[in-house]
């Protein structure tokens, strides 16, 4: 039960039983765990379940692919709750785990849980259950790089000015920002055009810099404010009026208030994170036939249950390809996995160049997952393809951190 | 420094530059014609400078850029990204600043231009102030045909998370022979009339269309770029260069520099001149010279006037460079127009091996030609040489 392992002095009493682990919430006490809180209407979906399938509990990887299924249908949605509930532990780990890694005391754990909680539908989306690989790991690894993600947006918006901001960010975020600060399609549209003329003409003088960047000159201005009345003709609606370089600054100006909210979207109560007003009939509204089907095709993933049990014993096949690489290799994965030291703190402590360390422990995951590629193709004739290799990749990432910390303890 | 590792996952290839490479790339970007142009041309020369070592060093020893070094500025002009083959396979490096990795955003062009298009798209961020880049993900041209198209700036996105992160998963990939398809269908672009480039040079060389990617229908522009040599000649007009390629001025005044990044070179005619039977040309005459490397093996490629220079016939030559070498059955020299059309006599092929490969073209002044031999050259970019 290493999972549940006490760390840094905080202890996590494992939840009991199935029903459980797809209906109870961490509650937050001090920026850390206190208790498992239930969540009645979860409760009784998940006792309903099991009573219309006439399973015993079963087993928890059958429950995570019947909620995971159900999810996609969109037949349902409190699966989506149920996979949250199930998903707690993973969350806390991958916050606890990275805000530990930070050398600033601004980020809480509870600020990381509640950045990587949030992007549950990114694991959902990107997660295949077809080969076999367990959701949870895979969902840590996507919480914890979710994580380091954000928290380097922040350093990094953090020390830029506006003008660098606006330079440095991509279209997608800025959509995003916009979005999340409730403004209407047409009018994200003018702002993006604006931005995109801003690019284009206002440009670093020097090579280096550019988190520095001051604000455009008025000639520059100008010249935005002209491209953006020629461009709109062209890639606005009729009726986008034509704007001077006055509000082109204060739509700017915006845009990078949009894109610095964007990275501290408002805290909600992380205890706040269970199903709202649904109803509790959801059994009984659902169509059967839908629900046979589920079934039908749950058997069918009997198959892929298989698969997972024996991908457990990829876990074994990743110890030895590790026994087998040399002393220095082994050294720097024990500190980077296993010790959770930074490239950084690794470089000093070899003597040797940060980007050495990144290199090394590149050819080190590529020694290791072409292992595990190997086994798979060989045992259990999966053709690693890039598919199939991504998921190993993302997966191996977790076991590395599960297996090398484990032996340190 | 904010780059420090502890943010970066174990996946992300991080590389660091020496501020001399910054410097030089600083340098180098200066001789483009707009800002924004200077700024795309830094960013690319950095990311290659940085990236292709490293893939030298740690994978692919003869990874190089396509088409050639000398191409560059004329990719870079116009559009962002630049490209390496790999034996059979091209990557395109797409570097951006952007500090959020939200997604990997490529320029139509690395996509629906046939002869442009890649089988891996690399989202590189380039940091200048931290003096590093960081791969962080990849897809391919199916994956990226598959992804959002937007046609206000005619680029095809993916969301970060459709990315594959793991640059070791592409490495694998290719060792354990899984044969994947990493290339959609792509409509092939048609071959312009010269009038119309002319139109279209004329339009596009101004400076006051500050985004000429996005001025014209991405059929005639891709169209424009995919032949070398009227995406040179965009160039030199956006620059104000005079032409260039002028055979012509070269053998008056001597090579430009631009030519003789190419390869062009002037060189005086020796006492055993191949060319010289049955030719008037005596020893001692300048002639136009580019090495070329076909098939693993070196061969000149010459131009020099048949007579003297106002009589404007010119002999096109294909040779060995080594002595006593010959050029192989099946090889093809051939000329073309300007725009890509054949003509009489415009080919010579080698039935069996042979001495050289020779055409003599009658031309106007000003006239253009383009030539290509085949098996194609190493670093092959069509050229358009004017007499």
């Amino acid at each position: 039960m290493r999972y549940y392992a006490i760390i840094n002095g905080v202890s996590m009493r494992p939840r009991q039983n199935i029903t459980d682990l797809f209906s109870t919430f961490i509650q937050f006490n001090a920026d850390r765990f206190s208790h498992w809180i239930t969540e009645p209407k979860l409760r009784r979906s998940m006792e309903n379940a099991i009573t219309w399938l006439q399973q015993t509990e079963g087993s928890e990887s059958f429950w995570v692919l019947y909620w995971y299924k159900y999810w996609q249908t969109e037949a349902n949605n409190f699966s989506k709750f149920h996979l949250t509930a199930y998903l707690q532990e993973s969350c806390y780990w991958a916050a606890q785990k990275t805000s530990d890694n930070f050398s600033s005391n601004q980020y809480t754990l509870s600020d990381c849980f509640q950045i990587a909680i949030a992007n549950l539908d990114t694991v959902l989306n990107g997660y295949n259950p077809t080969q076999g690989f367990p959701l949870k790991n895979y969902a840590s690894a996507i919480f914890s790089s979710t994580i380091r993600n954000l928290l380097r947006d922040r350093l990094e918006v953090n020390i830029s000015t506006t003008w660098s901001l606006l330079r440095r960010i991509s279209q997608k975020r800025l959509v995003e920002s916009l979005q999340q600060a409730g403004l209407s399609e047409e009018k994200i549209a003018t702002y993006v055009l604006a931005w995109k003329c801003f690019k284009t003409l206002y440009l670093p003088e020097q090579a280096t810099g550019t988190r520095k960047l001051p604000t455009p000159d008025k000639a520059t201005w100008e010249a935005i404010a002209n491209y953006y009345n020629q461009q709109r003709i062209a890639q606005l609606q009729p009726g986008a009026s034509e704007v001077n370089s006055e509000i082109l600054e204060k739509w700017l100006t915006n845009c990078a208030k949009a894109a610095r909210n964007y990275l501290y979207p408002p805290v909600v109560s992380l205890n706040a994170s269970k199903p709202g007003q649904e109803t509790d009939e959801f059994i009984d509204s659902l169509p059967e036939t839908a629900a046979e089907s589920l079934l039908t095709e749950m058997i069918a993933q009997e198959e892929v249950q298989n698969r997972a049990v024996q991908i457990e014993s990829m876990k074994t096949v990743l110890d030895g390809a590790i026994t087998k690489l040399d002393p220095e290799a082994q050294n720097i994965i024990n500190l980077y996995y296993g010790q959770n030291l930074t490239q950084q703190q690794i470089a000093q402590q070899l003597e040797i160049k940060q980007y050495t360390v990144s290199r090394r422990l590149t050819k080190i995951r590529e020694s290791l997952l072409l292992a595990l590629a190997q086994w798979s193709q060989d045992t259990l004739h999966i053709s690693p393809n890039s598919n199939v290799l991504k998921d190993i990749s993302i997966v191996m990432e977790e076991w590395l951190k599960d297996n090398l910390s484990n032996s340190n303890f | 420094m904010i780059t420090n590792s502890s943010v970066f996952n174990s996946t992300q290839i991080w590389l660091e530059f020496s501020a001399q490479q910054q410097n030089q790339a600083w340098e180098n970007s200066q001789s483009f014609s707009l800002p924004s142009s200077r700024w795309n041309a830094y960013l690319n020369q950095i990311c290659l400078t940085t990236v292709l070592p490293w893939l030298q060093e740690e994978y692919a020893p003869k990874a190089k850029v396509w088409p050639n070094n000398a191409a560059l500025p004329s990719f870079w002009e116009v559009v962002n990204g630049t490209a390496i083959v790999l034996d059979n396979t091209r990557f395109v490096l797409i570097p951006s600043e952007a500090i959020d990795r939200s997604e990997l955003r490529v320029p139509q062009e690395w996509v629906d231009i046939p002869s442009w298009m890649a089988d891996y798209y690399l989202a590189v961020q380039v940091n200048p102030d931290d003096r590093c880049v960081i791969i962080w993900g990849y897809a391919s041209h199916e994956q990226l045909k598959q992804g959002f198209y937007d046609v206000s700036d005619r680029t095809y996105s993916l969301p970060q998370e459709n990315l594959i992160h793991d640059l070791n998963v592409l490495w694998l990939a290719r060792q354990l022979a899984t044969e994947e398809i990493t290339r959609a269908e792509v409509t092939p672009l048609a071959i312009l009339p010269q009038a119309q480039v002319e139109n279209l040079l004329q339009r596009l060389g101004n400076l006051a269309i500050i985004e000429p990617r996005l001025a014209v229908p991405f059929e005639l522009w891709g169209a424009l770029l995919e032949h070398g040599g009227t995406r040179q000649q965009l160039y030199y007009r956006r620059m104000g260069l005079p032409q260039q390629q002028s055979i012509v001025n070269w053998l008056r005044t001597g090579v430009s520099e631009i030519a003789q990044q190419i390869g062009w070179k002037r060189i005086e005619s020796q006492p055993d001149f191949a060319g010289a039977k049955g030719v008037e040309l005596t020893e001692g005459e300048a002639i136009l010279s580019r090495q070329l490397q076909i098939a693993g093996q070196q061969y000149e490629l010459q131009v020099f006037p048949l007579k003297n220079l106002e009589q404007q016939t010119w002999r096109f030559q294909l040779q060995n460079s080594a002595p006593g070498g010959v050029i192989p059955g099946g090889f093809k020299l051939r000329l073309l127009t300007e725009d890509l059309h054949p003509f009489a006599g415009n080919e010579d092929v080698a039935l069996t091996a042979q001495e050289r490969l020779y055409i003599d073209v009658c031309l106007a002044p000003g006239e253009g030609l383009v030539w290509e031999i085949e098996p194609f050259p190493e670093n092959y970019d069509r050229e358009i040489l004017h007499f």
